[in-house]
C-alpha cells in the first residue's frame, strides 16, 4: 500500500510542479533503481544457503509452473484486448 | 536494457554466493525497500508529467478490469494443467500460480500454509515469471500488443517490470499496468487462501 501512496505523490509532484521535459530524467532514474533492485534480489537469493540445491531439485516443476500460466495469461489477455487495440487503431486512422 | 538486467541479477547472485561483505553493496541490498520507494516516486513523476493520460482512463471504463481478469483466469487454468501433469493436488497447483509473479509473498505464504516444497516451487516459479518478463516484454510488444506485456508481468506490472513496460509501450499502457498491478496484488493473498482451501 505504501508504494502506491508514494507513486501517487510522484504523480502529484509531476502533475503540479514539473514539465514533460523532466520525463526523460525520471525514466533514467527509474531504470537505475530497477537495476539496483534486481541486483539486490540476486544478492538475497545467492545468500540463501539452500538456493542451489532448491534450484536443481525443484527446477523442472517450477519451470512448468512458470511457463504454462504465463503463456495462458498472455494468450487470454491478448484475445480479450485484441478488439480494444483494433478499435483504437481504427480511430487513429480515422483521425488522420 | 534486458542484458543489463540479467547482468545485474547474475552479479547479485555471484556476490550472494561468494559470501563477501562489502559495505556499500550490503547497504544497497539491505535497503532495497527504499530503492523501491524511490523507483515508485519517479515512475509517478513519469505518469504525472504525461498530459491527457487520465482522460484516457475514463474512456476505458470497465475495460480496465479485462486485463487482471484475463491474467487471473490464465494463471488459474495454468495451475490446474500443471497439477494434472505433475500429479499434485489441484489446490496446491492453483495456489502456486495465484502468486501472479509476486514470488516473495507466494513463497512465504504457501510455505507456511502448505509445506516447504510447495513454498519453494511457488517462490521459484513466480521469480521465473518476473525475470522472464524482462526478456519477453520487448517481443510481446512487437508481436502481440501492449496489453500482452502486462499479462506476462502479472502482479509485478506496478513495480519492477513497470520501467520495461514504459520503455517498450506507451504512457497509456503504463497507467493500465499500474491499475493491473494494484488489482492483482490485492487478489494474490485472497486467491492463495481460497485455492489452499480446496486441498
Amino acid at each position: 500500500m505504501d508504494v502506491i501512496i508514494i507513486m501517487c505523490l510522484g504523480i502529484l509532484v509531476g502533475r503540479l510542479f514539473l514539465t514533460p521535459r523532466i520525463k526523460k530524467a525520471s525514466e533514467t532514474i527509474s531504470v537505475m533503481c530497477t537495476v539496483l533492485l534486481i541486483f539486490s534480489m540476486g544478492v538475497t537469493l545467492g545468500g540463501n544457503e539452500n538456493f542451489l540445491d532448491e534450484l536443481s531439485a525443484l527446477g523442472f516443476s517450477s519451470l512448468l509452473f512458470f511457463l504454462v500460466p504465463t503463456a495462458l495469461s498472455v494468450v487470454i489477455v491478448y484475445l480479450l484486448t485484441r478488439k480494444m487495440t483494433k478499435k483504437e487503431t481504427g480511430q487513429e486512422r480515422a483521425g488522420e | 536494457m534486458v542484458l543489463c538486467m540479467i547482468c545485474a541479477l547474475v552479479l547479485g547472485l555471484l556476490y550472494g554466493l561468494s559470501g563477501a561483505e562489502w559495505g556499500l553493496i550490503d547497504v544497497v541490498s539491505r535497503h532495497s525497500d527504499l530503492i523501491l520507494y524511490l523507483l515508485m516516486f519517479f515512475i509517478g513523476i513519469s505518469i504525472g508529467t504525461q498530459r491527457g493520460i487520465f482522460s484516457k482512463i475514463k474512456e476505458y471504463h470497465f475495460k480496465i478490469f479485462v486485463i487482471p481478469i484475463g491474467i487471473i483466469v490464465g494463471s488459474f487454468v495454468g495451475g490446474v494443467v500443471c497439477s494434472l501433469i505433475l500429479d499434485i493436488p489441484v489446490g496446491y497447483g492453483t495456489a502456486i500460480t495465484s502468486g501472479l509473479g509476486w514470488y516473495s509473498l507466494a513463497g512465504v505464504t504457501i510455505g507456511s500454509l502448505a509445506n516447504a516444497q510447495m513454498g519453494s516451487i511457488a517462490f521459484l516459479s513466480n521469480l521465473m515469471r518476473e525475470i522472464a518478463s524482462f526478456m519477453v516484454i520487448p517481443f510481446l510488444a512487437t508481436r502481440f500488443n501492449s496489453f500482452a506485456c502486462i499479462a506476462s508481468a502479472g502482479a509485478t506490472s506496478e513495480d519492477t517490470t513497470l520501467p520495461i513496460i514504459l520503455k517498450y509501450t506507451n504512457e497509456e499502457t503504463v497507467v493500465m499496468s499500474v491499475f493491473n498491478g494494484i488489482i492483482c496484488s490485492m487478489m494474490v493473498p485472497v486467491l492463495i487462501s481460497a485455492c489452499l482451501k480446496m486441498v
